[in-house]
């Protein structure tokens, strides 16, 4: 094995073209929580560690507008504007919690930030690693399934951005070429009638991987749940949307007989998806409180 | 007249620890030191050989201690059923084998990857109870059973047959690790004629004495120092490195070094006894205990360690803190090819109100009592015998301490039943 | 082998390092700042604690190279020649040292937190010391001192009281 050599990239493009010249040899280190328990463990074995927490293109939240074709009921297209909001892939937990913009509506994300690890975990860790390492339960990937984030991925010579429900391939494997990047995350900004929620069940408060995560994004009319988007974390071999279960709110009146429904069939889901699994009674019984947890939290950003 | 009882008084090494300065065994360095790293066993019971050839070929290994280097190659708290390094079979995972020295830690690593153990697995056993049975395998060369510890007090069978309500159920608990945030480190040095060991311990006395016969040394060849001790909770009551190191700086002639990892503390250190206990306790209809029968079986691992003497507070303490005028308890515990248990916190008076408190509540339930009242009813007041006879007729504060909970918790229960932090 | 400077405790400091160190090893090893402690290796326990550009970090999860040209600060520098930071004071007159192993972390965890939000809440208190564990179980101690040391900043961090 050849001995490793370490780098700390300070332009992306730099970055980039690292990435083009030892294709496949390169592991990247942003925050390093995950990584450098993997090189101990020898577990990962590159011949080059290369560092990009150091990229300032890779940092910072925005928020940009877009243009979107839209076919409306008429049949005729038109161009609506949509404003999103754009993670860096190198921004850090603890940078997220502290957001302005993941305050009143968007607030589930900054509850999963906070969701992570300990304070000396959030200031290092970032959002693009939770991402690229995949785990079954990353906890800001849920959040971002139910928002329909995309990923926004770079090579030297072009920029890709796909959905991050594509880019997300399976336990521990992302959809990234050896010469890409994964450069940020963007969403659509939410609508006053929208709102995001995330509840978690770890063993304990701090430093706890997530036993269940649910994420949960509303958009609410007439008291009743207009759209729903769910996600769950640690269910299953990759973080993943709920369809079912959102589509057994959807139109329905905001109520308890509806959400207590909709908890006892994501409880069948499970209990489903875990057979024979250990642990598969006992997630399908939490999942409801769970589920019920990032709903009302939901509803509540929205004050109802 | 007292000057500090009383007080607010600062410890004696609180500044060294606030400002980093105390040194604990792994802030330890000295020039020319060598590292050293232990090769455990990866296999519950198996007969072993051990081939150190290629390991020892490796540039910047010293030496490689295995048990031909020890001359005495046994330690123990209670019993010498440890071997130094395992000679002819590993009796649990974490046992060691082999100690490599080097000049870097690193080097140390390669060279354990490097040697190779042939394993002739061995059926294990890992069940305290199935343990017990006459066919079971062995773990050392006599039964698996260390000791039997009994109490009899009146007759339980005619207090059963004449009681309002009998409870009888089984409790398990788990092995627990202490967790002491330091993991085990160590520096071995010569002065002179002695040979020095840093090591945080409960008891560098005990230490002394076990690296003298180990080493067929005589005591005042012997030096154990301890420096700050991070944390210990009994899991620094058995040898873990003392041997491999003072051994290490006698052959060798310079200081050599030792530190675990968080999982290699794991493996190398006691745990808590993971106990079964099966319990029956009865009380009249005026909601009096009237008898209890106990059979607690505790698993110790591959060592006895502490064994006889936690298992029998096991026994001790099985009545918990009640008056029961009929008690038989039978605690026994033994070998198995788990990790050994040792000393934690509590020695074995840990483990059983996990059963006679549920006891009690399954009792109140039956008997329709209040699970407070009942307690009351039954628990040690002045002048009260245990069921091991001692008279206790000096402060039993423990009503007192069951009204103030009671007090507490009718202030502080909310609406729906549950604790108002 | 890869030279690399940083400033730890106000001072440049340069040192030779392996490219698998992390910065713990940097601190321990070649700079013999041995306050910094190892309790577990993997981010959990918070022994290892140090703040680096203002933020509090796990030695144990930086890579040794990352850490060049970032400003750095171990518990060795938190008291000056003659004065214990009133954070230390405070632990020692809370009686929130036992065993010790954890201080070092936990000291530096309270200054970051009292940075950021001078009077905190005993809540705020425990989220912020939440990456820290103490095995001796003494958090209310050391809550206690943390409250005592918010007090002794904000009158200007001198009282004797």
């Amino acid at each position: 094995m050849a001995p490793l050599s370490v780098y700390r990239g300070a332009e992306l493009q730099q970055v980039l073209k690292l990435l083009q010249d030892h294709q496949g040899k390169v592991c990247i280190i942003a925050g390093g929580t995950d990584i450098i328990l993997k090189l101990r463990e020898k577990k990962l074995e590159p011949e080059v560690l290369l560092d990009i927490s150091g990229i300032n293109e890779l940092k910072g939240i925005s928020e940009y507008s877009k243009q979107l074709a839209d076919t409306g009921l008429d049949g005729l297209k038109r161009i609506t504007e949509q404003t999103m909001i754009k993670i860096g892939a190198g921004v850090t937990f603890s940078e997220i919690a502290k957001s302005p913009f993941f305050s009143q509506n968007l607030k589930g994300l900054a509850d999963a930030a906070l969701s992570v690890g300990s304070p000396q975990i959030r200031n290092a860790a970032t959002i693009g690693g939770n991402i690229c390492n995949a785990s079954p339960a990353a906890d800001i990937i849920p959040v971002l399934l139910a928002l329909e984030a995309e990923a926004i991925v770079r090579s030297r010579e072009k920029e890709e951005t796909m959905s991050l429900q594509g880019f997300i391939l399976d336990k521990g494997s992302v959809k990234l070429l050896p010469n890409q990047l994964l450069c940020s995350i963007a969403f659509s900004s939410l609508k006053e009638n929208q709102s995001l929620g995330f509840a978690k069940l770890g063993l304990r408060k701090a430093l706890a991987i997530s036993r269940i995560a649910v994420a949960a994004f509303v958009e609410v009319g007439d008291n009743a749940f207009k759209n729903v988007r769910l996600a769950s974390g640690a269910c299953g071999k990759i973080p993943k949307r709920e369809y079912e279960v959102e589509a057994c709110l959807e139109g329905k009146a905001i109520n308890d007989g509806s959400i207590e429904a909709a908890a006892e069939l994501f409880k069948q889901v499970l209990k489903e998806r875990l057979r024979g699994r250990s642990g598969a009674e006992y997630k399908g019984e939490a999942v409801k409180g769970v589920f019920k947890e990032a709903l009302r939290k939901a509803l509540g950003y929205q004050n109802i | 007249m007292l000057k500090q009882v009383g007080k607010a008084e600062i410890r004696v090494d609180g500044p060294a620890k606030v400002t980093g300065r105390a040194s604990y065994p792994q802030d330890l360095y000295m020039a020319g030191m060598l590292y050293g790293k232990t090769l455990r066993s990866s296999k519950p019971h198996a007969e072993i050989t051990i081939d150190t050839t290629e390991a020892e070929g490796l540039k910047g290994v010293i030496k490689i201690l295995t048990f031909k280097d020890v001359p005495h190659n046994h330690y123990g708290v209670l019993f010498k059923d440890h071997e130094v390094f395992c000679s002819k079979k590993v009796r649990s995972i974490g046992d060691p084998i082999a100690f490599v020295i080097a000049t870097s830690e690193k080097i140390a690593h390669m060279a354990i990857e490097k040697i190779k153990i042939d394993y002739r697995e061995l059926p294990g056993v890992f069940d305290a109870i199935e343990a017990m049975q006459s066919d079971a395998p062995k773990i050392h060369d006599k039964g698996n059973l260390i000791y039997h510890y009994k109490l009899r007090r009146g007759n339980v069978e005619s207090a059963f047959d004449r009681a309002a309500a009998v409870a009888e159920n089984t409790y398990r608990t788990s092995m627990v690790d202490h967790a002491f945030l330091q993991p085990e480190a160590g520096l071995a040095y010569l002065e002179g004629s002695q040979v020095v060991v840093c090591v945080a311990t409960q008891y560098p006395h005990f230490d002394r004495q076990e690296i003298s016969e180990a080493l067929a040394l005589p005591l005042d060849r012997i030096k154990v120092i301890n420096p700050a001790v991070g944390g210990a909770f009994g899991g620094r009551e058995d040898i873990t490195l003392q041997i491999h190191l003072a051994l290490a700086a006698i052959l060798i002639g310079r200081p050599v070094k030792a530190v675990y990892s968080r999982e290699e503390s794991f493996a190398a250190h006691s745990k808590r006894h993971p106990m079964v206990m099966t319990y029956k306790t009865a009380a009249d209809a005026e909601g009096k205990l009237i008898a209890m029968e106990a059979s607690i079986v505790g698993d110790t691992g591959a060592y006895a360690s502490w064994a006889i003497n936690v298992i029998r507070k096991a026994g001790v303490h099985a009545t918990g803190p009640y008056v029961i005028p009929n008690v038989k308890v039978d605690s026994y515990v033994v070998y198995t090819n788990n990790p050994f248990a040792g000393a934690m916190r509590g020695f074995g008076a840990t483990q059983v109100p996990i059963a006679h408190e549920q006891q009690m509540d399954i009792l109140a339930e039956k008997l329709r009592l209040d699970p407070i009242e009942f307690r009351l009813k039954n628990c040690f007041k002045p002048g009260d015998r245990t069921a091991t006879g001692q008279l206790l007729h000096h402060s039993v504060p423990l009503v007192e301490c069951i009204d103030k909970v009671s007090e507490w918790m009718n202030q502080n229960t909310g609406a729906d039943g549950g604790a108002i932090e | 082998m890869k030279e690399i400077s940083l400033r730890v405790n106000g001072e440049e400091r340069s040192a030779e390092i392996h490219e698998e160190m992390r910065l713990l090893d940097l601190l321990r090893d070649a700079l013999h700042l041995t306050g910094t402690k190892e309790g577990c290796g993997e981010g959990e326990c918070g022994a290892c604690t140090v703040i680096m550009e203002g933020k509090t970090v796990n030695s144990c999860m930086v890579m040794a190279f990352q850490a060049e040209g970032k400003e750095i600060i171990t518990i060795e520098g938190m008291a000056t020649k003659d004065k214990l930071h009133p954070i230390q004071r405070a632990f020692l007159e809370k009686g929130a040292v036992q065993c010790g192993f954890c201080i070092p972390g936990m000291v530096l965890s309270a200054k970051v937190l009292l940075d950021e939000n001078p009077i905190p809440t005993r809540d705020e208190i425990r989220e912020g010391i939440s990456g820290n564990l103490c095995r001796c179980t003494g958090y209310n101690k050391i809550v206690d001192a943390i409250e005592t040391a918010a007090g002794y900043l904000n009158t200007g961090g001198d009282s004797n009281a």
